[in-house]
Protein backbone atom coordinates (compact mmCIF):
# COMPACT_ATOMS: atom_id res chain seq x y z
CA UNK A 1 0.00 0.00 0.00
CA UNK A 2 2.69 2.77 -1.13
CA UNK A 3 1.88 6.24 -0.57
CA UNK A 4 0.93 8.22 -3.77
CA UNK A 5 4.07 9.76 -5.24
CA UNK A 6 4.52 13.74 -4.72
CA UNK A 7 5.48 15.39 -8.02
CA UNK A 8 4.21 18.63 -7.45
CA UNK A 9 6.52 19.18 -4.73
CA UNK A 10 9.82 19.41 -5.22
CA UNK A 11 12.48 19.39 -2.30
CA UNK A 12 15.23 20.92 -4.13
CA UNK A 13 15.42 24.01 -2.55
CA UNK A 14 16.95 23.93 1.05
CA UNK A 15 15.34 26.04 4.18
CA UNK A 16 17.40 28.65 3.72
CA UNK A 17 15.84 29.58 0.56
CA UNK A 18 12.91 31.63 0.33
CA UNK A 19 9.94 30.13 0.38
CA UNK A 20 7.54 29.56 -2.47
CA UNK A 21 4.72 31.64 -0.63
CA UNK A 22 7.59 34.56 -0.22
CA UNK A 23 8.80 34.29 -3.87
CA UNK A 24 5.40 34.89 -4.97
CA UNK A 25 5.03 37.57 -2.75
CA UNK A 26 8.25 39.40 -4.31
CA UNK A 27 6.89 38.34 -7.56
CA UNK A 28 3.33 40.18 -7.00
CA UNK A 29 5.46 43.27 -6.23
CA UNK A 30 7.03 42.95 -9.82
CA UNK A 31 10.50 41.13 -8.91
CA UNK A 32 11.33 39.52 -12.01
CA UNK A 33 14.55 37.16 -10.44
CA UNK A 34 11.49 36.28 -8.29
CA UNK A 35 9.86 34.05 -11.28
CA UNK A 36 13.51 32.58 -12.40
CA UNK A 37 13.51 31.11 -8.86
CA UNK A 38 9.62 30.07 -9.23
CA UNK A 39 10.44 28.63 -12.63
CA UNK A 40 13.60 26.85 -11.58
CA UNK A 41 12.01 24.85 -8.94
CA UNK A 42 8.87 24.22 -11.02
CA UNK A 43 9.76 24.02 -14.40
CA UNK A 44 10.69 20.20 -14.56
CA UNK A 45 6.86 19.14 -12.80
CA UNK A 46 4.92 21.17 -14.75
CA UNK A 47 6.65 20.58 -17.75
CA UNK A 48 6.02 16.87 -17.07
CA UNK A 49 2.39 16.78 -16.42
CA UNK A 50 2.05 18.85 -19.66
CA UNK A 51 4.08 16.71 -21.56
CA UNK A 52 1.72 14.07 -20.14
CA UNK A 53 -1.19 15.70 -20.71
CA UNK A 54 -1.51 16.76 -24.33
CA UNK A 55 1.60 14.48 -25.83
CA UNK A 56 2.11 17.74 -27.77
CA UNK A 57 5.73 18.84 -27.50
CA UNK A 58 5.11 22.52 -29.18
CA UNK A 59 2.16 23.01 -27.17
CA UNK A 60 4.29 22.43 -23.99
CA UNK A 61 7.16 24.85 -24.41
CA UNK A 62 4.15 27.47 -25.07
CA UNK A 63 1.81 26.22 -21.76
CA UNK A 64 4.47 26.30 -19.39
CA UNK A 65 5.49 29.30 -20.72
CA UNK A 66 1.87 30.65 -20.38
CA UNK A 67 1.11 28.59 -16.66
CA UNK A 68 4.29 31.19 -15.14
CA UNK A 69 3.10 34.01 -17.05
CA UNK A 70 -0.28 33.65 -15.37
CA UNK A 71 0.98 32.87 -12.23
CA UNK A 72 2.83 36.16 -11.82
CA UNK A 73 -0.32 38.17 -12.87
CA UNK A 74 -2.10 36.57 -9.85
CA UNK A 75 0.49 35.88 -7.63
CA UNK A 76 -1.01 38.56 -5.46
CA UNK A 77 -3.69 36.06 -4.54
CA UNK A 78 -1.35 33.21 -3.57
CA UNK A 79 -2.96 31.66 -0.42
CA UNK A 80 0.93 31.20 1.47
CA UNK A 81 0.52 27.29 1.30
CA UNK A 82 4.36 25.98 1.81
CA UNK A 83 4.40 24.36 -1.82
CA UNK A 84 2.51 26.17 -4.76
CA UNK A 85 2.92 22.97 -6.67
CA UNK A 86 -0.49 22.12 -6.81
CA UNK A 87 -1.56 25.95 -7.23
CA UNK A 88 0.69 26.06 -10.64
CA UNK A 89 -0.66 22.37 -11.85
CA UNK A 90 -4.13 24.22 -11.36
CA UNK A 91 -3.42 26.88 -13.57
CA UNK A 92 -1.63 24.76 -16.19
CA UNK A 93 -4.30 22.35 -16.28
CA UNK A 94 -6.61 25.46 -16.65
CA UNK A 95 -4.43 26.78 -19.99
CA UNK A 96 -4.95 23.54 -21.33
CA UNK A 97 -9.29 23.30 -20.98
CA UNK A 98 -8.95 27.02 -22.59
CA UNK A 99 -6.95 25.69 -25.17
CA UNK A 100 -8.51 23.05 -26.04
CA UNK A 101 -11.57 25.00 -26.21
CA UNK A 102 -10.25 27.38 -28.30
CA UNK A 103 -8.53 24.92 -30.71
CA UNK A 104 -12.12 23.39 -30.72
CA UNK A 105 -13.47 26.47 -31.99
CA UNK A 106 -10.87 27.50 -34.65
CA UNK A 107 -11.26 23.96 -36.27
CA UNK A 108 -15.17 24.06 -36.07
CA UNK A 109 -15.15 28.18 -37.77
CA UNK A 110 -12.38 26.45 -40.20
CA UNK A 111 -14.22 23.72 -40.83
CA UNK A 112 -17.67 25.33 -41.73
CA UNK A 113 -15.58 27.11 -44.46
CA UNK A 114 -14.67 24.23 -46.07
CA UNK A 115 -11.33 24.80 -45.64
CA UNK A 116 -9.88 22.00 -43.45
CA UNK A 117 -11.70 18.87 -41.86
CA UNK A 118 -11.44 19.08 -38.59
CA UNK A 119 -11.39 15.71 -38.18
CA UNK A 120 -8.09 15.24 -40.33
CA UNK A 121 -6.20 16.65 -37.28
CA UNK A 122 -3.78 14.33 -35.06
CA UNK A 123 -2.38 16.54 -32.80
CA UNK A 124 -0.21 13.84 -31.85
CA UNK A 125 3.52 14.14 -33.59
CA UNK A 126 3.98 10.29 -35.42
CA UNK A 127 7.82 10.49 -33.78
CA UNK A 128 6.19 10.48 -30.48
CA UNK A 129 5.44 6.87 -30.92
CA UNK A 130 4.03 5.81 -27.08
CA UNK A 131 4.03 2.93 -25.19
CA UNK A 132 1.03 0.83 -24.03
CA UNK A 133 0.12 2.74 -21.28
CA UNK A 134 0.90 6.55 -22.75
CA UNK A 135 -1.38 5.03 -25.44
CA UNK A 136 -4.17 4.33 -23.14
CA UNK A 137 -3.97 7.51 -20.98
CA UNK A 138 -4.44 9.17 -24.36
CA UNK A 139 -7.29 7.42 -25.03
CA UNK A 140 -8.90 8.90 -21.80
CA UNK A 141 -11.02 12.21 -22.41
CA UNK A 142 -8.54 15.13 -21.00
CA UNK A 143 -10.76 15.72 -17.84
CA UNK A 144 -9.69 12.16 -16.87
CA UNK A 145 -6.17 11.99 -18.20
CA UNK A 146 -5.84 15.41 -16.16
CA UNK A 147 -7.34 14.23 -12.78
CA UNK A 148 -5.32 10.55 -12.71
CA UNK A 149 -2.67 12.20 -13.63
CA UNK A 150 -2.48 15.18 -10.98
CA UNK A 151 -3.57 12.30 -8.32
CA UNK A 152 -1.12 9.16 -9.52
CA UNK A 153 1.64 11.28 -11.00
CA UNK A 154 1.72 14.42 -9.28
CA UNK A 155 0.88 13.71 -6.23
CA UNK A 156 -2.14 15.70 -5.59
CA UNK A 157 -4.96 14.68 -3.20
CA UNK A 158 -8.24 14.89 -4.25
CA UNK A 159 -8.89 17.83 -2.18
CA UNK A 160 -6.49 19.61 -3.83
CA UNK A 161 -7.54 18.16 -7.50
CA UNK A 162 -11.00 19.60 -6.63
CA UNK A 163 -9.61 23.43 -5.58
CA UNK A 164 -7.18 22.83 -8.82
CA UNK A 165 -9.73 22.70 -11.16
CA UNK A 166 -12.54 24.22 -9.52
CA UNK A 167 -14.75 20.52 -9.43
CA UNK A 168 -15.91 19.50 -6.56
CA UNK A 169 -14.70 16.84 -5.07
CA UNK A 170 -17.16 14.24 -5.51
CA UNK A 171 -16.24 14.69 -9.21
CA UNK A 172 -13.06 14.47 -8.90
CA UNK A 173 -13.34 10.67 -7.17
CA UNK A 174 -15.86 9.88 -10.22
CA UNK A 175 -13.14 11.10 -12.81
CA UNK A 176 -10.09 9.29 -10.83
CA UNK A 177 -12.10 6.26 -10.78
CA UNK A 178 -13.87 6.17 -14.37
CA UNK A 179 -9.96 6.74 -15.48
CA UNK A 180 -8.55 3.58 -13.44
CA UNK A 181 -11.48 1.97 -15.01
CA UNK A 182 -10.82 2.75 -18.54
CA UNK A 183 -6.76 2.20 -17.93
CA UNK A 184 -6.73 -1.02 -16.30
CA UNK A 185 -9.46 -2.42 -19.34
CA UNK A 186 -7.34 -0.65 -22.18
CA UNK A 187 -4.59 -2.75 -20.55
CA UNK A 188 -5.82 -5.89 -19.73
CA UNK A 189 -5.45 -5.59 -16.00
CA UNK A 190 -7.39 -8.82 -14.46
CA UNK A 191 -8.18 -6.97 -11.42
CA UNK A 192 -10.17 -4.05 -13.50
CA UNK A 193 -12.79 -5.90 -14.67
CA UNK B 1 -12.13 -13.17 4.56
CA UNK B 2 -10.66 -16.19 2.40
CA UNK B 3 -9.06 -15.72 -0.75
CA UNK B 4 -12.15 -15.83 -2.81
CA UNK B 5 -12.68 -14.00 -6.20
CA UNK B 6 -14.56 -11.21 -5.14
CA UNK B 7 -15.25 -9.24 -1.60
CA UNK B 8 -17.55 -6.70 -0.83
CA UNK B 9 -14.57 -4.52 0.66
CA UNK B 10 -12.91 -4.41 -2.77
CA UNK B 11 -13.76 -0.80 -3.03
CA UNK B 12 -12.37 0.59 -0.25
CA UNK B 13 -8.77 -0.15 -1.94
CA UNK B 14 -9.78 2.90 -4.18
CA UNK B 15 -11.43 4.98 -1.55
CA UNK B 16 -8.31 4.59 0.47
CA UNK B 17 -6.14 5.26 -2.24
CA UNK B 18 -7.82 8.47 -2.99
CA UNK B 19 -7.75 9.66 0.41
CA UNK B 20 -11.86 8.96 1.09
CA UNK B 21 -11.10 6.42 4.27
CA UNK B 22 -11.16 8.17 7.88
CA UNK B 23 -8.63 6.90 9.62
CA UNK B 24 -10.36 4.01 11.71
CA UNK B 25 -11.67 3.03 8.23
CA UNK B 26 -8.35 2.75 6.79
CA UNK B 27 -7.00 0.77 9.98
CA UNK B 28 -9.73 -1.07 9.79
CA UNK B 29 -9.00 -2.13 5.63
CA UNK B 30 -5.55 -2.52 5.91
CA UNK B 31 -5.96 -5.40 8.89
CA UNK B 32 -8.57 -6.98 6.44
CA UNK B 33 -6.18 -6.57 3.53
CA UNK B 34 -3.49 -8.97 5.11
CA UNK B 35 -6.29 -11.73 5.28
CA UNK B 36 -8.25 -11.07 1.76
CA UNK B 37 -6.44 -12.27 -1.30
CA UNK B 38 -8.99 -10.38 -3.30
CA UNK B 39 -8.55 -6.80 -1.72
CA UNK B 40 -4.61 -7.33 -1.49
CA UNK B 41 -4.48 -7.89 -5.30
CA UNK B 42 -6.66 -5.18 -6.16
CA UNK B 43 -4.13 -3.00 -3.79
CA UNK B 44 -1.40 -4.24 -5.88
CA UNK B 45 -3.47 -3.66 -8.72
CA UNK B 46 -4.18 0.20 -7.83
CA UNK B 47 -0.34 0.97 -6.98
CA UNK B 48 0.84 -0.96 -10.26
CA UNK B 49 -1.24 1.37 -12.36
CA UNK B 50 -0.06 4.53 -10.45
CA UNK B 51 3.46 3.17 -11.19
CA UNK B 52 3.23 2.64 -14.94
CA UNK B 53 1.62 6.22 -15.12
CA UNK B 54 4.41 7.25 -13.54
CA UNK B 55 6.62 5.43 -15.82
CA UNK B 56 5.12 7.34 -18.76
CA UNK B 57 7.42 9.91 -20.37
CA UNK B 58 6.79 13.42 -19.61
CA UNK B 59 8.36 16.09 -21.26
CA UNK B 60 11.68 16.62 -20.20
CA UNK B 61 13.89 19.58 -21.83
CA UNK B 62 17.89 19.34 -22.22
CA UNK B 63 19.82 22.24 -20.20
CA UNK B 64 20.03 24.59 -23.42
CA UNK B 65 16.22 24.50 -23.94
CA UNK B 66 15.62 25.51 -20.36
CA UNK B 67 17.69 27.95 -20.45
CA UNK B 68 16.47 29.35 -23.20
CA UNK B 69 12.76 28.65 -22.21
CA UNK B 70 13.89 30.64 -18.80
CA UNK B 71 14.90 33.63 -21.05
CA UNK B 72 11.88 33.78 -22.84
CA UNK B 73 9.94 33.85 -19.96
CA UNK B 74 12.04 36.36 -18.12
CA UNK B 75 11.70 38.70 -21.41
CA UNK B 76 8.08 38.29 -21.66
CA UNK B 77 7.67 39.09 -17.84
CA UNK B 78 10.33 41.81 -18.71
CA UNK B 79 8.09 43.54 -21.51
CA UNK B 80 5.08 43.27 -19.31
CA UNK B 81 6.57 45.11 -16.61
CA UNK B 82 8.51 47.45 -18.36
CA UNK B 83 6.60 48.37 -21.83
CA UNK B 84 3.83 50.85 -20.25
CA UNK B 85 6.66 52.68 -18.65
CA UNK B 86 8.44 52.98 -21.99
CA UNK B 87 11.45 50.22 -22.65
CA UNK B 88 15.53 51.68 -23.16
CA UNK B 89 15.80 53.13 -26.65
CA UNK B 90 12.14 53.89 -27.49
CA UNK B 91 12.21 57.11 -28.27
CA UNK B 92 10.20 59.88 -27.07
CA UNK B 93 7.96 60.07 -30.62
CA UNK B 94 7.33 56.68 -30.52
CA UNK B 95 5.84 56.61 -26.54
CA UNK B 96 3.59 60.26 -27.85
CA UNK B 97 2.24 58.11 -30.99
CA UNK B 98 1.63 54.81 -28.69
CA UNK B 99 -0.30 57.40 -26.20
CA UNK B 100 -2.12 59.41 -29.19
CA UNK B 101 -3.08 55.91 -30.13
CA UNK B 102 -4.11 54.35 -26.58
CA UNK B 103 -6.33 57.65 -25.83
CA UNK B 104 -8.52 57.74 -29.42
CA UNK B 105 -8.66 53.91 -28.54
CA UNK B 106 -10.50 54.66 -25.21
CA UNK B 107 -12.26 57.17 -26.88
CA UNK B 108 -13.92 55.22 -29.10
CA UNK B 109 -14.47 52.74 -26.94
CA UNK B 110 -16.36 55.10 -24.60
CA UNK B 111 -18.44 56.31 -26.85
CA UNK B 112 -19.06 53.28 -28.74
CA UNK B 113 -20.10 51.42 -25.05
CA UNK B 114 -21.88 54.44 -23.36
CA UNK B 115 -25.00 53.93 -25.12
CA UNK B 116 -25.41 50.27 -24.25
CA UNK B 117 -25.26 50.82 -20.50
CA UNK B 118 -28.76 52.24 -20.92
CA UNK B 119 -29.54 48.12 -22.97
CA UNK B 120 -27.39 46.62 -20.00
CA UNK B 121 -29.64 43.25 -19.78
CA UNK B 122 -30.16 41.57 -16.22
CA UNK B 123 -27.63 38.85 -17.70
CA UNK B 124 -24.85 41.52 -16.50
CA UNK B 125 -26.49 42.33 -12.78
CA UNK B 126 -23.12 41.95 -10.79
CA UNK B 127 -23.65 40.60 -7.06
CA UNK B 128 -24.89 43.26 -4.42
CA UNK B 129 -21.99 43.91 -1.93
CA UNK B 130 -22.79 45.45 1.24
CA UNK B 131 -19.57 45.97 3.11
CA UNK B 132 -19.10 47.48 6.75
CA UNK B 133 -17.09 50.46 7.81
CA UNK B 134 -13.96 48.25 9.04
CA UNK B 135 -13.63 46.10 6.11
CA UNK B 136 -10.79 45.55 3.73
CA UNK B 137 -11.90 43.90 0.34
CA UNK B 138 -11.32 43.31 -2.77
CA UNK B 139 -13.53 42.42 -6.11
CA UNK B 140 -11.80 40.47 -8.93
CA UNK B 141 -13.62 39.72 -12.09
CA UNK B 142 -12.56 36.98 -14.32
CA UNK B 143 -13.12 34.74 -17.27
CA UNK B 144 -15.34 32.15 -15.30
CA UNK B 145 -16.84 33.91 -12.26
CA UNK B 146 -16.32 36.36 -10.03
CA UNK B 147 -14.00 36.55 -6.51
CA UNK B 148 -14.44 38.51 -3.57
CA UNK B 149 -11.17 38.82 -1.74
CA UNK B 150 -11.78 39.62 2.43
CA UNK B 151 -9.38 40.52 4.15
CA UNK B 152 -10.86 41.80 7.25
CA UNK B 153 -14.94 43.21 8.53
CA UNK B 154 -18.13 41.91 7.53
CA UNK B 155 -19.54 41.84 3.82
CA UNK B 156 -22.97 41.07 3.74
CA UNK B 157 -23.74 39.86 -0.13
CA UNK B 158 -26.84 38.69 -2.98
CA UNK B 159 -25.59 36.59 -5.49
CA UNK B 160 -28.62 36.25 -8.16
CA UNK B 161 -27.18 33.41 -10.19
CA UNK B 162 -29.69 33.25 -12.43
CA UNK B 163 -29.21 37.07 -13.89
CA UNK B 164 -24.77 36.72 -13.22
CA UNK B 165 -23.88 33.53 -13.90
CA UNK B 166 -20.30 31.75 -12.97
CA UNK B 167 -18.98 30.87 -10.20
CA UNK B 168 -19.11 33.46 -7.22
CA UNK B 169 -16.42 33.06 -4.87
CA UNK B 170 -15.44 34.86 -1.46
CA UNK B 171 -11.87 34.18 -0.49
CA UNK B 172 -10.85 34.29 3.22
CA UNK B 173 -7.64 34.57 5.26
CA UNK B 174 -8.21 31.20 6.01
CA UNK B 175 -9.87 29.63 3.21
CA UNK B 176 -12.36 30.00 0.63
CA UNK B 177 -16.35 30.72 0.49
CA UNK B 178 -17.98 29.45 -2.25
CA UNK B 179 -22.02 30.67 -2.80
CA UNK B 180 -24.72 28.88 -4.61
CA UNK B 181 -26.82 31.10 -5.45
CA UNK B 182 -28.10 33.03 -2.26
CA UNK B 183 -27.62 35.61 0.37
CA UNK B 184 -25.11 35.68 3.06
CA UNK B 185 -22.75 37.38 5.39
CA UNK B 186 -19.18 36.36 6.12
CA UNK B 187 -17.29 38.00 9.22
CA UNK B 188 -13.12 37.92 9.07
CA UNK B 189 -11.30 39.33 12.52
CA UNK B 190 -7.46 39.12 12.45
CA UNK B 191 -6.90 36.90 9.85
CA UNK B 192 -9.62 34.19 10.81
CA UNK B 193 -12.92 33.70 9.62
CA UNK B 194 -15.18 34.06 12.71
CA UNK B 195 -19.09 33.57 10.94
CA UNK B 196 -20.80 32.64 8.60
CA UNK B 197 -24.91 33.31 8.13
CA UNK B 198 -26.63 32.28 4.97
CA UNK B 199 -30.01 33.88 4.81
CA UNK B 200 -31.39 32.67 1.74
CA UNK B 201 -29.60 29.52 -0.42
CA UNK B 202 -26.53 28.17 0.57
CA UNK B 203 -23.00 28.02 0.50
CA UNK B 204 -20.22 26.11 0.79
CA UNK B 205 -17.21 26.77 2.91
CA UNK B 206 -13.90 25.72 2.28
CA UNK B 207 -11.64 26.51 5.56
CA UNK B 208 -7.83 25.22 4.94
CA UNK B 209 -6.78 21.92 6.52
CA UNK B 210 -10.96 20.95 6.61
CA UNK B 211 -13.60 19.03 5.23
CA UNK B 212 -15.94 21.47 3.12
CA UNK B 213 -19.12 21.94 4.74
CA UNK B 214 -22.67 23.41 3.43
CA UNK B 215 -24.42 26.33 5.62
CA UNK B 216 -28.21 26.43 4.33
CA UNK B 217 -30.54 29.42 4.86
CA UNK B 218 -31.01 30.54 8.27
CA UNK B 219 -27.90 28.72 9.97
CA UNK B 220 -25.00 30.91 11.26
CA UNK B 221 -21.23 28.47 10.70
CA UNK B 222 -18.71 29.69 13.61
CA UNK B 223 -15.48 28.33 14.20
CA UNK B 224 -14.65 25.67 16.46
CA UNK B 225 -12.83 28.04 19.11
CA UNK B 226 -15.51 30.49 19.24
CA UNK B 227 -18.02 26.91 19.77
CA UNK B 228 -15.61 25.68 21.83
CA UNK B 229 -17.70 26.24 25.23
CA UNK B 230 -20.18 23.94 23.28
CA UNK B 231 -19.07 21.72 21.02
CA UNK B 232 -15.41 20.71 19.58
CA UNK B 233 -16.62 20.41 16.21
CA UNK B 234 -17.74 23.39 13.90
CA UNK B 235 -20.90 24.58 14.47
CA UNK B 236 -23.95 25.62 13.20
CA UNK B 237 -26.74 27.55 14.77
CA UNK B 238 -30.13 28.21 13.96
CA UNK B 239 -30.43 32.26 12.74
CA UNK B 240 -33.76 34.34 12.54
CA UNK B 241 -34.17 35.12 8.61
CA UNK B 242 -33.57 38.90 7.99
CA UNK B 243 -32.20 40.66 4.74
CA UNK B 244 -28.81 40.53 3.72
CA UNK B 245 -27.61 44.06 4.63
CA UNK B 246 -29.59 43.93 8.15
CA UNK B 247 -27.06 41.01 9.47
CA UNK B 248 -24.46 44.09 9.21
CA UNK B 249 -26.48 45.34 12.44
CA UNK B 250 -26.61 42.07 13.74
CA UNK B 251 -24.41 42.20 17.26
CA UNK B 252 -22.72 38.36 16.54
CA UNK B 253 -21.20 40.75 13.21
CA UNK B 254 -20.08 43.71 14.69
CA UNK B 255 -18.51 41.86 17.83
CA UNK B 256 -15.08 42.10 18.05
CA UNK B 257 -13.68 39.15 20.15
CA UNK B 258 -14.86 35.73 19.78
CA UNK B 259 -15.93 35.27 23.30
CA UNK B 260 -18.89 37.69 22.56
CA UNK B 261 -20.27 35.33 20.29
CA UNK B 262 -20.38 32.27 23.21
CA UNK B 263 -23.64 33.74 24.55
CA UNK B 264 -25.29 32.88 21.36
CA UNK B 265 -24.23 29.77 21.11
CA UNK B 266 -24.92 29.31 24.76
CA UNK B 267 -28.58 30.22 24.10
CA UNK B 268 -28.89 28.15 21.34
CA UNK B 269 -27.55 24.90 22.01
CA UNK B 270 -31.04 23.73 22.59
CA UNK B 271 -31.73 24.50 19.06
CA UNK B 272 -28.88 23.48 16.81
CA UNK B 273 -30.45 21.27 14.42
CA UNK B 274 -28.73 18.40 12.84
CA UNK B 275 -31.13 17.37 10.20
CA UNK B 276 -29.01 15.34 8.19
CA UNK B 277 -29.46 16.96 4.72
CA UNK B 278 -26.83 19.04 4.92
CA UNK B 279 -22.85 17.35 5.27
CA UNK B 280 -21.95 20.27 7.39
CA UNK B 281 -24.94 18.89 9.72
CA UNK B 282 -23.04 15.47 9.14
CA UNK B 283 -19.94 17.18 10.43
CA UNK B 284 -21.77 17.65 13.32
CA UNK B 285 -23.58 14.28 13.98
CA UNK B 286 -20.14 13.13 13.37
CA UNK B 287 -20.72 9.85 11.33
CA UNK B 288 -17.71 7.97 11.01
CA UNK B 289 -18.01 6.15 13.95
CA UNK B 290 -21.62 5.06 13.18
CA UNK B 291 -20.78 4.31 10.10
CA UNK B 292 -17.37 2.31 11.63
CA UNK B 293 -20.10 0.58 13.85
CA UNK B 294 -21.66 -0.59 10.72
CA UNK B 295 -18.39 -1.83 9.28
CA UNK B 296 -17.77 -3.70 12.58
CA UNK B 297 -21.14 -5.66 12.25
CA UNK B 298 -19.90 -6.57 8.85
CA UNK B 299 -16.86 -7.61 9.87
CA UNK B 300 -17.97 -9.49 12.43
CA UNK B 301 -20.64 -11.22 10.30
CA UNK B 302 -23.40 -9.57 11.88
CA UNK B 303 -25.69 -9.24 8.19
CA UNK B 304 -28.60 -8.37 9.98
CA UNK B 305 -26.89 -5.55 12.71
CA UNK B 306 -24.29 -4.82 9.97
CA UNK B 307 -28.08 -3.94 7.21
CA UNK B 308 -29.95 -2.04 9.62
CA UNK B 309 -26.92 0.11 10.94
CA UNK B 310 -26.38 0.76 7.27
CA UNK B 311 -29.67 1.81 6.66
CA UNK B 312 -30.12 3.99 9.79
CA UNK B 313 -26.28 5.92 8.39
CA UNK B 314 -27.91 6.19 4.57
CA UNK B 315 -31.06 7.78 6.18
CA UNK B 316 -29.36 9.80 8.64
CA UNK B 317 -26.25 10.97 6.58
CA UNK B 318 -27.82 11.10 2.66
CA UNK B 319 -24.99 13.59 1.59
CA UNK B 320 -21.75 12.08 3.45
CA UNK B 321 -19.64 10.35 1.20
CA UNK B 322 -19.24 7.25 2.78
CA UNK B 323 -23.79 7.17 2.33
CA UNK B 324 -23.06 4.92 -1.15
CA UNK B 325 -20.99 2.69 0.49
CA UNK B 326 -23.51 2.32 3.37
CA UNK B 327 -26.26 1.24 0.60
CA UNK B 328 -23.72 -0.89 -1.10
CA UNK B 329 -22.92 -3.12 1.85
CA UNK B 330 -26.37 -3.00 3.27
CA UNK B 331 -27.09 -4.95 0.06
CA UNK B 332 -24.68 -7.10 0.28
CA UNK B 333 -25.68 -7.49 4.10
CA UNK B 334 -28.64 -8.35 3.38
CA UNK B 335 -28.22 -11.25 0.81
CA UNK B 336 -25.22 -12.70 3.17
CA UNK B 337 -28.25 -13.77 5.62
CA UNK B 338 -30.45 -14.33 2.66
CA UNK B 339 -32.69 -11.51 3.72
CA UNK B 340 -35.47 -11.16 1.10
CA UNK B 341 -35.29 -7.00 1.32
CA UNK B 342 -31.83 -7.08 -0.10
CA UNK B 343 -33.36 -7.51 -3.71
CA UNK B 344 -35.42 -4.44 -2.76
CA UNK B 345 -32.21 -2.88 -1.54
CA UNK B 346 -30.39 -3.39 -4.49
CA UNK B 347 -32.94 -1.75 -6.31
CA UNK B 348 -33.04 0.93 -3.79
CA UNK B 349 -29.44 1.97 -4.02
CA UNK B 350 -29.74 1.82 -8.12
CA UNK B 351 -32.31 4.67 -8.13
CA UNK B 352 -30.18 6.38 -5.38
CA UNK B 353 -27.17 6.43 -7.11
CA UNK B 354 -27.62 5.77 -10.86
CA UNK B 355 -24.25 6.42 -11.76
CA UNK B 356 -22.87 4.33 -8.28
CA UNK B 357 -19.46 2.69 -8.65
CA UNK B 358 -20.95 -0.42 -7.49
CA UNK B 359 -23.73 -0.05 -9.75
CA UNK B 360 -22.74 -3.52 -12.67
CA UNK B 361 -22.12 -5.54 -9.08
CA UNK B 362 -25.46 -4.67 -7.73
CA UNK B 363 -27.79 -4.82 -10.78
CA UNK B 364 -27.23 -8.16 -10.81
CA UNK B 365 -28.50 -8.55 -7.28
CA UNK B 366 -31.70 -6.45 -8.04
CA UNK B 367 -32.81 -9.03 -10.60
Amino acid sequence: MSPRHANARPSHHDAASPSDAEVLHRLAAGEIGALGVLYDRYQAPLRGFLGRATADAEDVDDLVHATFLAAAKIAARYDGRASCGPWLLGIAAQLLRRRKRAFGRLFAVLASLGGVRATSVDPRPAQQARDEVERALMRLSEAKRVAILLAEVEGLSCDEIARALRIPVGTVWTRLHAARRELRAALGDEAGS
Amino acid sequence: MSAGASCPRLFEAEAMRDGRLGHAERASFEKHVRSCAACAREVRALDTLGERLRTTAGESADELCTRRERTRLLAAFDRALVAPEGRPGSSNVQRWWIRATGVAAVAAAVITLLPLRGRETPAARRPEIHADAEAAWSEHVEADGERVVLERGTLSIHVDHASAPGRFAVVLPDGELEDIGTTFAVRVEAGHTTRVAVVEGRVVLRMRGQAPVAVDQGETWVPPTIAAPVASAPALLAVPEASAPALLGDPAFSSPSPTSAAPAITTSSGTQTLSPASPMRSAIAVPAPEFRAAMSAFDAGDWHDAAALFAAFGAKHPTDPRAEDAAYLRVIALQRCSDDRARQAAREYLTRFPAGFRRAEVETLAQ
